[in-house]
């Protein structure tokens, strides 16, 4: 308190200075009445803002708020007006009329012209000067209503970013920049292996997304599709401590499928349970059993009964005493999955002074998954900071240190080892999977799961808390940067970034689990891989100004990167001792594998910005890259770029209400090394160039070799992207409206594609180059603040954009690549398991009352949306803040396995109808919706279109079983292609910052209270699953994140 | 000084993390390797050819049915086959380079059988196939021509003499053989037998004077010395499972195979009219005969294969269906898996003594066959020759083509590929049920449609040889060069 004391007492004299000061310089105010005025100014969070210039209006009478965003200023009385105003900030005027104490909040101003952004190579340049798209985020939306990844934070926020979002946990999320994944760099450095789990985003200071490969193309390459430049926190002025925590539950569900609960297990409307492998009328895995709660006045329980597997066993026959056949199981999926909860804390501290700054931070995110005895920890340590060696060199570093662990996390493709598949699809409702919990065949413990079905499905609690697959991952990344101010024009950078990880993960399969087609004998797997990645820049800047009218601004340098990856797996071939997980205890030979990779990449480049007049700003860009995974041959080679901008506002006179106007264009050309296989994967093999053997089936320890089916071009060549971008950048009405758009256009030539090639070849496919690819679309950023007082403001984010991709070039020359044809789409969705159809559409169904195959593939959608949407608003009321943000994609199709298998199955609730009662009662009553042929023929080209059809048709009137109909034919009478359309409410947030006059009282400088909430309502055509995740291989139920922030800081 | 110490050691030390490799260097990948020894690759191709075991063959031959769905092989409604042979004659021809890099005349002799076997499968799934100008994609052919199916056999007949000639015990030592052993005689004797096959599968076109194939099974058959068969089931072509992960038995723990493949009820009533003890072997007994001995016929029913899905499943719910044998889905190493058996050869012999070709006992042959194939089974011999003097089982000149037919089709249960089905496509015998419940209306597929691949990558070629054999359809139900007369 004495420290508080002495600080108030060291203002006061201040204070009393600077009235003195005036007094002396204004005679005349000496004999006019003054009135004394205090307060804190503070921004949209409530953090206060040093630096403020407090001005009376119409004087040149001011103050600048202090470290605490604190001021007192004098005011004439003659004057009543005071004017707040902060570089990035709205400014506020502000009537006094007789209080003595104001408090002034000051937001943000989103079309703020002179802030300044990251671009490529870390360099901070005003918005602008630039030629092409980028938008920032600040960090502090990430923390509030946290997600368990940053990027999932990033959904609906930027123009031109799309994020699916993944249901399950510890799933990554795919990210897409204008239809293709882009680099993650943080603090200048890249980080190529896409790890956004090792990103806190509570040491996110902000991201700029540089959107394209013209804003990019320095970092080459990997800076070919745009990328996500990450900057992360340093410390300011003074001490500070600050505490973030948060808890979001997830209390309900936003999709869940809904099963049928009128048929039990079985098939064809029996069931009987012997031992669970077939021996009864059961083992076979369908849903298709009898109708379960029907009346029997002859039993007991005045229920049909059955034998079940929890039946009791008559100690005289051996057999099992049938008992009552019902519905125990309706709600099987909720009384299974439980609550999820995510759970993050930090601590950071942040000093600083005139020569330097450093910031502490620790972090912890926990998250507890739906499945039972699932969970993620990510634990982060990060150290960083700045200091002023001497006049001429400065140094900045960064360290983090980030583990990723969890004892179990679940799987999630389609398959036994998916929760949902054992609950959602092949459960009976009969069965009620709370009395599975005991999971272990008594006597046979470690030997052999209960359940009731011992064939194809695992009990889910057994699962649970015996298939383990661990995951524990250790990233340590960083940079050091050291600058040195040769003179006033000349700057040397050096910078040297790594990101290494090591990753050790096993799966413990207990003994009697159940993997398609096997029943495991126990076995332990283990795969640990590990990667060092190493980058180091050198470049020098130098500045120049000609004249009144012209700057030159030139860096060249050049740059070093290096990845090595390792990994190992090893495996048993079953277990000798049950639940014993060591590789010595493997009962037969162990497997093994290992691999290890270098790669590198050399650059040199360079850049000249020229601006004119401060408004016209033109960027010439150069690089050449000399890489380790193309043939050495072709391992060099140059790519330019060149932008333009133009602020017309600044060079011509605009009507009033209209502020600024810029227009600014950029060409870029990159070009990529590196053989992708899949275009949407950042996997690659840096020897993917080099045609070799692969190793082939071990038999009895004799080890084989195969020639692989790809045959590799010797002289392939590195990929290039043209991209083309144009772009407007409006502010009108004072501010209040910003409008900006962008068209762009990349053309992906010379391809490193796969072109497939006839199999009677002898291979399956040549790596060549070739094909092209053109990518275009446009961005739209609005943003507007339609009302702003000092007590309230409202703030409006809305971004919309498109993308398609084309196929504008084949390999050939001929019309056609791949499934193809030049000028179509490239994310056509094809089947190969469709029925033929009468040119109406119906369909064709045979002599035994089931659907024709179709023998050609057929087209059912594209994949990619017609547009991306997000609005976000913000509103401020005194100490309220109230944030909500709604996104969506329109157009868009997705395949629904969920929905395909549960009709298979026979746990869609559409099944149930009087087709499956007859089919249960041996009936075939089930005539499809189709037509027979009669007569004529049909004939196609080459590709399935009619070319000439005579036939003629009758109704069909072919009855057949129900279930028979339901287990064969997958595709014909559903569509399990969906609209991919949805709108989400994203998130809604409340906060409350606590009021000064409170915190006066204490230790704490600051205090907030939010109320969060993320993925709250849905609106979509999609059944059972949430569209959001751009895919569905049998989706984890999507949940509701409700939770609290509370924000202190000392 | 201070501060240019501090310049020297910061800059020093960032840039040692810089590190500089040769490119050349980091062109040699450490984990595959650039050339194979030729052994390598005979494992790998030796252990996919020998790997016949196919379910799916069983539900078309009319032995096994499906309870899952429709299934396109029971209910024949399949369309369009597979050239995934193609990647096999991919891994043949690499032998045939490292057989010419060695000069080794044994795994010469092994890159034109196996070559041969699998352009074979080839022209006997769809007809014509591309071979002459085949897996010619290295030195840039991505549109080979079709061949005739006649041109096609006529080559390889010429190449399995060839490969004859070229194998013997001083032809080169044979590494890797996970079949023989680096046995040279052995492979002669598949290499002969395996000829003898295809000549007899040619048997529609006996008439024809060009082909003379009366006159080359004559040549093989009466010329051991110079082409030496199969003598037993020990010199059967036999990939043996093992308890390793990889190399057991196929369907080993198939959950599918143990829950959803019956018998069929041709097939169960063929077995038991004639008391064979094979089908305590192939099958189980029904949930309702399980008190039964397993030697008790009556603990046995199929189902059949032409009959509704339905019906099929209610038989099987109310007890009255027999599963596939336990055997084939909870023995890790079962039984071995035949490219080809001294049983087939047997039959083969009889039936080319039957039809005239050779000078021959039919009988003496149908017999070994028989033994051979009870003996692969486990069969004891006492149940072998109580079965042999079988009325039913008898051998006659009147009725000998269809027992000699039938032996063969029991024999190739769960074994051999599609060759039970591709006898039957050349014999008729022994008849496979038909129905409305048949998705082809032609009853039987004699074929399959060419890849929808070909379409998009070898169209002109593809469409060629549908126009010279089926004027231009691509249809399962056209006959192929082979089965017309």
């Amino acid at each position: 308190m004495k420290g508080h004391n002495m600080k108030i007492i060291y203002k006061r004299i201040l204070i009393l200075g600077i009235v003195a000061f005036w007094c002396l310089l204004q005679p005349e105010s000496l004999l006019a009445q003054t009135k004394e005025v205090s307060g804190q100014v503070s921004d949209d969070m409530g953090d206060p803002i040093p630096g403020v210039t407090v001005m009376v209006k119409d004087t040149s009478i001011g103050v600048v708020t202090d470290l605490n965003g604190k001021y007192e200023i004098s005011i004439p009385d003659v004057y009543d007006v005071l004017r707040f105003s902060y570089i990035g900030y709205i400014s506020i005027e502000e009537t006094v009329g007789s209080r003595s104490q104001i408090d002034i909040q000051l937001f943000p101003d989103v079309t703020d012209l002179e802030s300044v952004v990251v671009t490529a190579l870390g360099v901070e340049k005003s918005v602008k000067s630039l030629g092409y798209a980028v938008q920032k985020v600040d960090g502090e939306k990430f923390t509030k209503a946290r997600e368990p990844n940053l990027m999932n934070s990033l959904t609906g926020q930027i123009a031109g970013l799309q994020v699916n979002n993944s249901t399950a946990l510890f799933q990554d999320p795919a990210i897409r920049l204008r239809g293709a994944v882009p680099l993650i760099v943080i603090d200048g450095v890249p980080s190529t292996d896409n790890d956004f789990w090792k990103i806190n985003a509570d040491d996110v200071e902000s991201i700029n997304v540089l959107k394209g490969a013209t804003a990019s193309a320095l970092y080459g390459a990997i800076g070919r599709n745009g990328a996500l430049m990450i900057t992360t926190k340093r410390g300011g002025k003074g001490t500070k401590v600050e505490v973030n925590s948060s808890t979001i539950f997830q209390p309900s569900y936003l999709v869940i499928p809904e099963v049928q609960t009128t048929y039990g297990n079985g098939d064809n409307g029996q069931y009987a349970y012997v031992d669970g492998s077939g021996s009864g009328t059961e083992g076979f895995g369908w849903i298709w059993g009898p109708r379960m709660d029907v009346p029997d006045p002859t039993t007991a329980s005045g229920f049909v009964e059955r034998p079940q597997y929890n039946s009791p066993i008559d100690p005289a026959t051996g057999e099992r005493i049938p008992t009552p056949f019902i519905s125990r199981g309706r709600n099987n999926i909720r009384n299974f999955f439980q609550s999820g909860l995510i759970s993050s804390n930090n601590i950071n501290v942040t000093s600083g002074n005139d020569q330097g700054n450093f910031r502490l931070s620790a972090s912890h995110v926990y998250q507890k998954g739906l499945v039972p005895n699932t969970d993620l920890n990510n634990t982060s340590f990060t150290v960083a900071g700045g200091y002023k060696l001497s006049e001429k060199l400065s140094a900045d570093a960064s360290l983090t240190y980030n583990r990723q662990y969890t004892d179990n996390f679940p799987e999630t493709p389609y398959g036994p080892e998916n929760y949902l598949y054992n609950l959602v699809l092949w459960t009976g409702p009969d069965v009620d999977v709370r009395d599975l919990k005991d999971y272990w065949v008594a006597g046979q413990e470690g030997f052999r799961q209960k359940h009731f079905n011992n064939s194809y499905y695992n009990n889910p609690y057994f699962q649970a808390y015996e298939y383990l697959r661990s995951y524990h991952k250790d990233n340590t990344f960083g940079q050091v940067k050291l600058d040195y101010q040769a003179n006033d024009d000349l700057v040397f950078t050096l910078r040297t970034g790594m990101n290494v990880y090591a990753l050790d993960r096993t799966d413990k399969e207990p003994k009697s689990y159940i993997k398609y087609g096997r029943v495991s004998r126990g076995n332990f797997y283990i795969y640990n891989s590990g990667q060092i990645n190493m980058n180091t820049d050198f470049f020098a800047s130098y500045k120049k100004q000609i004249g009144q009218n012209l700057v030159i601004n030139t860096n060249a340098g050049g740059s070093n990167r290096f990845i090595r990856f390792r990994s190992e797996s090893l495996n048993t071939d079953g277990l000798a001792i049950p639940n014993f997980y060591n590789v010595a205890n493997s009962e037969q030979p162990l497997q093994g594998a290992n691999r290890l990779s270098n790669e590198q990449v050399n650059s040199v480049f360079g850049t000249v910005d020229f601006e004119f007049m401060n408004a016209i700003f033109l960027t010439v860009t150069g690089r050449n890259d000399w890489v380790s995974t193309l043939p050495t041959n072709n391992n060099s080679f140059f790519y330019p770029s060149v932008t333009l901008a133009g602020t017309i506002s600044d060079l011509v006179t605009m009507p009033t209400n209209i502020d600024f106007v810029k227009v600014r264009g950029g060409w870029s050309q990159v070009s990529d090394g590196r053989i992708r296989l899949n275009r949407n994967s950042d996997i690659y093999n840096p020897y993917e160039h080099i045609q070799a053997y692969s190793p082939g089936i071990s038999w009895g320890g004799s080890p084989s070799l195969v020639f692989p089916g790809a045959l590799i071009n010797p002289d392939i060549k590195p990929e290039t992207s043209d991209s083309f971008e144009f772009g407007l950048d409006t502010r009108f009405f004072g501010g209040k409206l910003g409008l900006d758009f962008t068209y762009f256009q990349i053309r992906d030539f010379n391809n490193l594609i796969t072109v497939p090639v006839s199999l009677t070849s002898g291979h399956s496919s040549r790596l060549e180059n070739g094909a092209e690819y053109t990518r275009k679309g446009w961005e739209l950023m609005l943003n507007t603040n339609p009302v702003s007082t000092n007590d309230f403001n409202w703030n409006v984010g809305l971004n919309l954009s498109t993308y398609k991709r084309f196929l504008t070039k084949s390999f050939d020359g001929s019309d056609r690549f791949g499934d193809l044809r030049v000028g179509e789409r490239a994310d056509q969705m094809f089947s190969n398991s469709q029925y033929q159809r009468t040119p109406e559409g119906r369909l064709i169904i045979g002599q035994n009352g089931f659907p024709i195959r179709d023998p050609y593939q057929r087209m059912m959608g594209h994949r990619d949306p017609d547009v991306v949407f997000g609005i976000q608003n913000t509103f401020n009321y005194k100490h309220f803040q109230l944030g909500f943000g709604f996104d969506g994609r329109i157009g868009g199709t997705i395949y629904s396995l969920t929905h395909e298998k549960m009709w298979w199955g026979g746990t869609h609730p559409g099944t149930v109808n009087q087709y499956r009662d007859d089919a249960n009662n041996g009936i075939s009553s089930y005539v499809a919706d189709g037509v027979v042929v009669t007569g004529g023929t049909v004939k196609y080209d080459d590709y399935g279109n009619i070319l000439e059809d005579s036939r003629t048709y009758a109704e069909n009137e072919t009855a057949v079983n129900y279930i028979a109909w339901n287990k064969t034919t997958l595709n014909a009478e559903y569509n399990h292609y969906f609209d991919a359309s949805f709108v989400k409410l994203r998130e809604v947030s409340l906060t409350y910052q606590l009021p000064n006059s409170f915190l006066k009282k204490t230790s704490i400088q600051n205090a907030s209270v939010s109320l969060v909430g993320r993925n709250l309502m849905l609106w979509s055509k999609v059944e059972n699953i949430d569209p959001d995740s751009g895919v569905d291989n049998l989706q984890t139920p999507s949940v509701r994140n409700i939770g609290f922030n509370i924000n202190l800081s000392f | 000084m201070k501060f240019k110490n501090i310049l020297y050691i910061v800059t020093l030390s960032i840039l040692l993390l810089a590190s500089c490799q040769s490119f050349e260097d980091l062109q040699f990948d450490p984990n595959r390797p650039v050339q194979a020894e030729p052994g390598l690759i005979l494992t790998s191709i030796e252990a996919n050819a020998f790997s016949t075991v196919s379910a799916g063959a069983a539900l078309a031959s009319r032995q096994l049915i499906y309870t899952n769905s429709i299934s396109d092989n029971q209910y024949y409604g399949w369309q369009r086959g597979s050239f995934g042979d193609y990647d096999q004659l991919r891994q043949v021809s690499k032998l045939s380079e490292e057989a010419e890099r060695t000069d080794n005349n044994s795994y010469r002799a092994l890159a034109i059988f196996f070559r041969a076997y699998y352009i074979i499968r080839l022209t006997n799934t769809f007809g014509d196939v591309p071979f002459s100008e085949a897996v010619k994609g290295g030195e840039g052919n991505f549109l080979p021509v079709y061949d005739t199916q006649e041109s096609i056999f006529t080559k390889v007949l010429e190449d399995l003499k060839t490969a004859n000639s070229l194998m013997g015990s001083e032809s080169g030592e044979i590494l890797g053989d996970i079949i023989y052993n680096g046995n040279q005689d052995k492979w002669k004797r598949l290499i002969n037998s395996f000829a003898l096959r295809i000549l007899m599968s040619m048997s529609i076109k006996t008439d024809n004077p060009t082909l003379n194939i009366k006159g080359k099974f004559t040549e093989i058959y009466n010329n051991p010395s110079t082409f030496p068969l199969l003598r037993g089931n020990q010199d059967n072509g036999a990939l043996v499972f093992l308890d390793v992960e990889g190399n057991r038995y196929p369907f080993f723990n198939s959950n599918e195979l143990k829950t959803a493949y019956y018998m069929e009820k041709s097939f169960v009533d063929m077995l038991k009219a004639r008391k064979d003890p094979r089908l305590f072997v192939y099958a189980d007994k029904t949930a309702n005969g399980s008190n039964l001995d397993d030697r008790d016929f009556n603990a046995y029913e199929g189902m059949g294969g032409a009959e509704p899905l339905a019906e099929n499943t209610n038989q099987i719910l109310s007890g009255d269906g027999s599963p596939i044998d336990r055997r084939y889905h909870s023995d890790p190493e079962n039984q071995p898996s035949l490219l080809m058996g001294f049983a087939e050869l047997s039959f083969t012999i009889a039936e080319a003594a039957h039809r005239g070709w050779i000078t021959a006992n039919a009988a003496d042959h149908y017999h070994e066959g028989i033994r051979a194939s009870m003996l692969f089974n486990s069969i004891g011999n006492s149940d072998i020759d109580a079965y042999i003097t079988q009325e039913a089982v008898q051998y006659s000149a009147e009725t000998g083509l269809m027992k000699i037919l039938e032996e063969k089709y029991i024999s190739l249960f769960m074994n051999t590929g599609w060759e039970a089905f591709y006898n039957q496509r050349r014999t008729g015998i022994p008849a496979f049920s038909l129905s409305n419940q048949i998705v082809n209306p032609g009853g039987v597929p004699k074929r399959w449609m060419y890849p929808q691949n070909e379409i998009q990558l070898n169209l002109n070629n593809m469409n060629e040889a549908l126009q010279r054999q089926f004027a231009g359809n691509d249809d399962i139900n056209a006959e192929m060069w082979l089965l017309n007369p």
